[in-house]
């Protein structure tokens, strides 16, 4: 191996670690954000229990999310992953709120 | 990190653990000296001493006055708050906001007299306290950065757990005898894995203290952002009274004081007076907790402007709330009586001593082979190693020492300490950055020792009172245990080969054969 | 009462992990010069599980679900740190020490 592709191998391990740093972080906040705001409507509990198991929830699921994104095989499957998870929640959500809203014209 | 599961976790809990780690020990130390905040501060307040106890009649007036001072000096703030005093702590201590965003402004007064006290001013215990999850920053600044190196500690704890593969076969193993790499890895194995229960719990409850703000996206959805409504209707706050915009006059504080202690059996602690000249003026009475896990202060409020009572709240939480509450009761550790308090207290100690050993593993085990030079990471590292952990005890050890020596009178006496503690901190490092590693680690664990002998020393001279015997014997154990490391740092020198006593134990010899799977990772992943 | 609870907690749970660490190999050879055989290691283990589902049990009987655990687990870390400090610097020590502390949190449960 020369020294210039040895030098671009070491490059792209560096952006995909930053990669897998941001992806954690960020797509670990973010799933645990979402899923804190979607089980906060629709817990089978009372307004303010719901709201609390679900924030007392989203801490280890982001703990969680993040040591997945560093386990997982590669960064794009990680990515992939975390995208997919975060449409459904997302998707949810947002079909939770609509409903809410036409529920009560308030 | 195509590597396989447990190479990947390896790296993750090296590198989380590195970047975070300067900030988690000095978190871990202010935090775990927090379990001792309310004797800081006595300490730090000579003058007070201990009186008889209070009788309502006595709190009701001591409020009085406290009202009185606050109309007089506070009159545009939007926020009273006065702490009522017990027998252990007896001084009426008022704090105020005006706006949010500035800092609040302070007095002391005499409960029986309401004159401005004699004590001398200091931030006591509350400015470790404070530190502890406000890293003394801007409070928006300091407590989100505390808490993402929180959620990185749990990280690097989830990690630690999945690479240490003999977690129960190393369970007790503690090898002095053999590398210095070998014995950093080793009690910090020892000290993670020993307190892994405290460890988990403290940092995922530290993270739930401040859940609403770290996450509040439960309370975007479903209360469309009111954070005090969510409280209320939790259960953990009375209900909140917005300020009517009209002008109003606060009724008698003594009837309501009185009233209040009828109510509810636990002692009165302090009140919080809302929109003291508006015609919607509410006056909160909050208890100290009943004995029991959970963080739940009894409360009672008023109208403060007819003193009739709107609500009183106690007990009564749902299981979720009765969650969130025992978790905070948890990290706060306000139930702990004397013997357990100890127990706490060592688990923090342990918490400082697994980041430290952490922080000195990675650089030990980067330490370049002999002749060649130190790379500027390594040099880095342990620049802020030394910075950081005899840094910031030597920074304590001047904040208490200041406290002692600081004339009384001065002006800004409390922001002297603070800045006494920063420039130790500063001095420590920068002395820590010219000095070589090896010297830096010696003589800063002598410097210490020395100022924690000089604080003791400090209040032996200057008060010299056996109450606080006690408090000065701890300092001196401090100082001792700095004095131990300061030797053993020194004396140590590399083993060249095993001691001979060991070698007869063929379980022992096989054991030295077979290094740590996660270490011999780690080491791989550094190669690659 | 906390702190004799307190005692009795780290006593029993001080003779269990004394117990547990002399079952395994490397210690217990570290101080009797030999591996245990298989019926000792059983033994020890099995005396050193029981006396810390003691530990717990007594933690719980005496101050409740909510307080015992948590005294409990705080009495176990430090009995653990006992038993790796005095294994690592007078491990002859572990034997002598758990014989004397086994009395001792006795008389504990005794006195409350």
């Amino acid at each position: 191996m020369n020294a210039v592709s040895s030098r671009r191998a070491e490059w792209t391990t560096r952006l995909a670690v930053a990669g897998r740093v941001v992806l954690a972080a960020g797509g670990g906040y973010g799933l645990a954000a979402l899923s804190t705001a979607l089980l906060s409507l629709v817990l089978p509990l009372s307004r303010a229990e719901a709201v609390t198991s679900a924030t007392l929830l989203s801490f280890a699921l982001m703990v969680g999310a993040a040591v997945y994104v560093f386990a997982a095989r590669s960064l794009g499957r990680a990515a992939i992953s975390m995208a997919v998870l975060a449409g459904i929640l997302g998707g949810t959500l947002w079909l939770v709120m609509k409903m809410i809203q036409t529920g009560s014209p308030a | 990190m195509k590597n396989g599961f447990r190479q990947s976790m390896a790296w993750l809990h090296t590198w989380s653990g590195l970047v975070v780690g300067w900030v988690l020990f000095a978190v871990f130390v202010t935090g775990t000296a927090s379990y001792y905040r309310s004797d800081i501060s006595l300490w730090m307040r000579p003058e007070l001493r201990q009186e008889a106890a209070f009788s309502p009649e006595d709190l009701a007036r001591a409020a009085e006055f406290g009202v009185a001072h606050l109309q007089k000096h506070a009159g545009n703030a939007r926020t009273w708050f006065i702490t009522l005093p017990s027998a252990d702590n007896p001084v009426l201590d008022l704090f105020w906001r005006t706006k949010p965003g500035t800092p609040p402004s302070q007095a002391a007064l005499d409960p029986r007299t309401g004159e401005v006290s004699g004590l001398r001013e200091t931030k006591g215990g509350d400015f470790l306290y404070r530190f502890h999850f406000e890293l003394h920053m801007p409070p928006i600044w300091g407590r989100w950065i505390v808490g993402i190196c929180a959620m990185i500690m749990l990280v690097a704890l989830v990690s630690g757990i999945v690479i240490h593969r003999r977690i129960f076969a190393d369970f007790f193993t503690f090898r002095r005898d053999k590398s210095a790499q070998r014995g950093w890895l080793d009690a910090h194995n020892v000290t993670g894995v020993l307190g892994l229960p405290f460890h988990l719990m403290i940092t995922y409850t530290g993270v739930v203290t401040l859940a609403l703000m770290y996450m509040p996206w439960g309370v975007t959805t479903a209360y469309k952002g009111d954070n005090q409504a969510f409280f209320a209707e939790s259960g953990q706050i009375t209900a909140p009274r917005p300020p009517a915009g009209r002008p109003g006059t606060l009724a008698p504080i003594g009837p309501m004081v009185r009233e209040a202690i009828a109510t509810v059996p636990e002692p009165l602690e302090r009140l919080s007076i809302l929109n003291p000249k508006d015609a919607a003026a509410t006056v909160v009475a909050v208890f100290e907790e009943p004995h029991g896990l959970s963080h739940e202060h009894p409360q009672v409020a008023f109208d403060g402007v007819t003193g009739a009572v709107v609500e009183v709240r106690q007990g009564g939480l749902k299981p979720a709330a009765k969650t969130f509450t025992t978790m905070v009761g948890l990290h706060e550790a306000h139930f702990a009586g004397p013997a357990l308090r100890v127990l706490f207290f060592l688990c923090g100690l342990m918490g400082c001593a697994m980041v430290a050993t952490g922080l000195v593993l990675w650089s030990v085990s980067r330490m370049p082979k002999a002749g060649e030079p130190a790379f500027f990471g390594l040099r880095l590292v342990q620049a802020l190693n030394v910075g950081t952990v005899v840094g910031l005890p030597a920074a304590v050890a001047v904040y208490l020492l200041a406290n002692r020596l600081l004339p009384v009178g001065i002006a800004d006496r409390s922001g002297w300490e603070i800045r006494a503690f920063f420039g130790a901190w500063i001095i420590m490092a920068l002395a820590a950055l010219l000095r070589p590693h090896r010297r830096a680690w010696t003589e800063g664990a002598i410097a210490v020792a020395a100022l924690f002998v000089a604080a003791a020393t400090a209040d032996a001279l200057t008060i010299g009172e056996a109450r606080f015997l006690g408090f000065d014997t701890a300092l001196l154990v401090l100082a001792a245990l700095f004095a131990y490391a300061a030797r053993k740092v020194s004396t140590y020198a590399p083993p060249q080969r095993e001691r001979r006593s060991r070698q007869d134990s063929p379980a022992l010899a096989a054991a030295s054969r077979q290094p740590a799977q996660a270490f011999r990772t780690q080491k791989v992943l550094n190669e690659a | 009462m906390t702190p004799i609870v307190l005692l009795l907690t780290i006593g029993l749970s001080y003779v269990g992990l004394a117990a547990l660490c002399l079952g395994m190999n490397r210690h217990h050879s570290a101080i009797f010069e030999a591996r245990p055989d298989p019926r000792r290691a059983l033994l020890l283990r099995s005396a050193g599980w029981i006396a810390i589902g003691l530990s717990f049990a007594s933690a719980v009987h005496f101050e409740g679900w909510a307080f015992g655990p948590v005294q409990w687990i705080g009495g176990l870390t430090a009995a653990a740190l006992l038993v790796v400090g005095i294994l690592s610097y007078r491990p002859g020590l572990i034997l002598p020490t758990a014989a004397l502390v086994l009395p001792v949190a006795l008389a504990a449960a005794i006195s409350i």
